[in-house]
């Protein structure tokens, strides 16, 4: 057992659903997700972002549309699909679930 | 000073030295074979060739103009290499594996072309048995001297051991399992061996040294011998060409004259449509030309290119051979037959 060994899965866990909440505020191509992702520390390297995007997208849960960029090659924007959304709030009440679990031992 | 070449990433064309360009080629490769089992393959490496096109182009932005191999070397530190990709295995890196201890997988002679001398059958025998390659070459150049005919072994052996030149091959030469690990790191191994070359002296022990020095010595006393030979076989060849074009006119001859030959041959085929249309009749001449010339063609090609260092044929030269071959088949059978059914019926039912 290796503290950073379960710190990366912890953090692999949350992915998918840090990814759903951002695009589930506002539409965004890969690059942005990638910012907003770093910023929060969440990911180190960049490539771990695009499978799973395509697999979050091939399971329906998100879609993408292109928009022309001033800066260079048409970018793909993703959004969640209707069922992206349903997913959201599966995981968000097992996050509550789980943060609850959490803090009830911590605190007892 | 240093080479460069043009890309295009994702529809941006980007000037990137040659040395960069090998490893950015090689990363990208290895994010395909990593990914070859996830569904969109394609799509995921698109797509990180869009970001790295984003990030090469930030980094364009300082009035540098070429892609550097540092850039590149920083740019694949923040993508990720593959194996920092996978989620199935979190990890597993942590306990470094060396090159002994890799997974076993099942062997294959290949010639070792990375190191060869003369054709790589030494070193591809050595990395097949698992000797040592000076040795393995002493062996060989002691049998050379010493057996009759041992020589001809080798030539033969060149020619018949395919020369192991994609990752996989490698691998399976050193008899280490080929998997998206290991192959990866063949690559970049292979990338780091050509900078080495470049940026620094070889270090060799003093074996090694002698070995390849004698070697080198035979390599060239052969390569020699295997030219007087080639000087000294010259009129024959010369000979044997023309003997050769001459069956050639003789065959077009025959195809010429197959109406007379063929009706004693075929009774059943109404020959006469041959002299009705004349069209026919050239177009019949082209396809025998077309059957029996293309494999000649062929054959010459598949000798000159492993004895005459002709370039050997690339696939879609050969697949339009072939094509053309069985159109010019299906063509002449066509005219003989089709064409002549009514015929042929008549005089069978007769």
């Amino acid at each position: 057992m290796n503290v950073d060994n379960v710190r990366s899965q912890m953090r692999k866990g949350m992915l998918e659903y840090c990814i759903l909440l951002l695009l589930h505020k506002e539409a965004s191509y890969a690059s942005d997700i990638i910012l907003k992702l770093k910023e929060a520390h969440l990911i180190v390297v960049e490539g771990t972002l695009y499978p799973l995007l395509t697999r979050l997208k091939n399971d329906n849960l998100l879609a993408y549309e292109w928009v022309e960029s001033t800066q260079g090659p048409p970018r793909k924007y993703y959004t969640l699909t209707p069922d992206g959304e349903l997913f959201l709030q599966g995981l968000e009440e097992a996050w509550s679930e789980l943060s609850n679990t959490v803090n009830h031992i911590k605190n007892n | 000073m240093k080479k460069t070449f043009t890309v295009n990433l994702n529809g941006t064309v980007y000037h990137i030295d040659e040395d960069a360009y090998e490893l950015l080629d090689n990363y990208l490769s290895n994010l395909r074979i990593h990914f070859s089992k996830e569904e969109g393959a394609e799509e995921i490496v698109h797509d990180m060739e869009a970001r790295i096109s984003e990030l090469f182009s930030e980094r364009l932005k300082e009035g540098k103009q070429v892609i550097t191999i540092v850039d590149v070397e920083e740019i694949i530190a923040q993508m990720g290499k593959p194996e920092d990709l996978s989620d199935d295995e979190p990890m597993e890196k942590e306990s470094p594996v060396n090159s002994s201890e890799k997974e076993r997988g099942p062997k294959r002679l290949f010639r070792d072309a990375d190191n060869k001398v003369l054709g790589g059958v030494c070193s591809g025998v050595a990395a097949y048995m698992g000797w040592d390659i000076t040795i393995t070459r002493l062996i060989f150049l002691i049998l050379g001297f010493f057996v009759k005919g041992f020589i001809i072994v080798y030539i033969v052996m060149w020619f018949v051991i395919p020369e192991a030149t994609t990752a996989t091959e490698k691998l399976f030469m050193k008899g280490i399992k080929a998997n998206v690990k290991n192959i990866g790191e063949t690559v970049t191994e292979g990338f780091e061996k050509v900078n080495d070359v470049v940026r620094s002296e070889q270090t060799k022990s003093t074996m090694q040294k002698i070995g390849e020095g004698i070697v080198n010595v035979a390599g060239f006393l052969i390569k020699c011998i295997l030219v007087i030979a080639a000087v000294c076989a010259a009129p024959i060849l010369f000979i044997l060409l023309i003997v050769f074009f001459s069956l050639l006119m003789a065959t077009t001859g025959v195809i010429a004259a197959t109406p007379s030959i063929l009706y004693e041959i075929m009774p059943h085929v109404d020959w006469t449509f041959l002299s009705t249309s004349p069209t026919g009749a050239v177009i019949l001449a082209l396809c025998g030309i077309l059957i029996i010339g293309l494999p000649i063609i062929g054959i010459i090609h598949i000798l000159m290119s492993t004895f005459g260092g002709w370039r050997p044929m690339s696939v879609g030269t050969r697949i339009a051979f072939i094509c053309i071959w069985f159109f010019a088949l299906c063509g002449a059978l066509y005219l003989l037959f089709i064409l002549n059914a009514p015929f042929i019926w008549q005089n069978v039912n007769f």
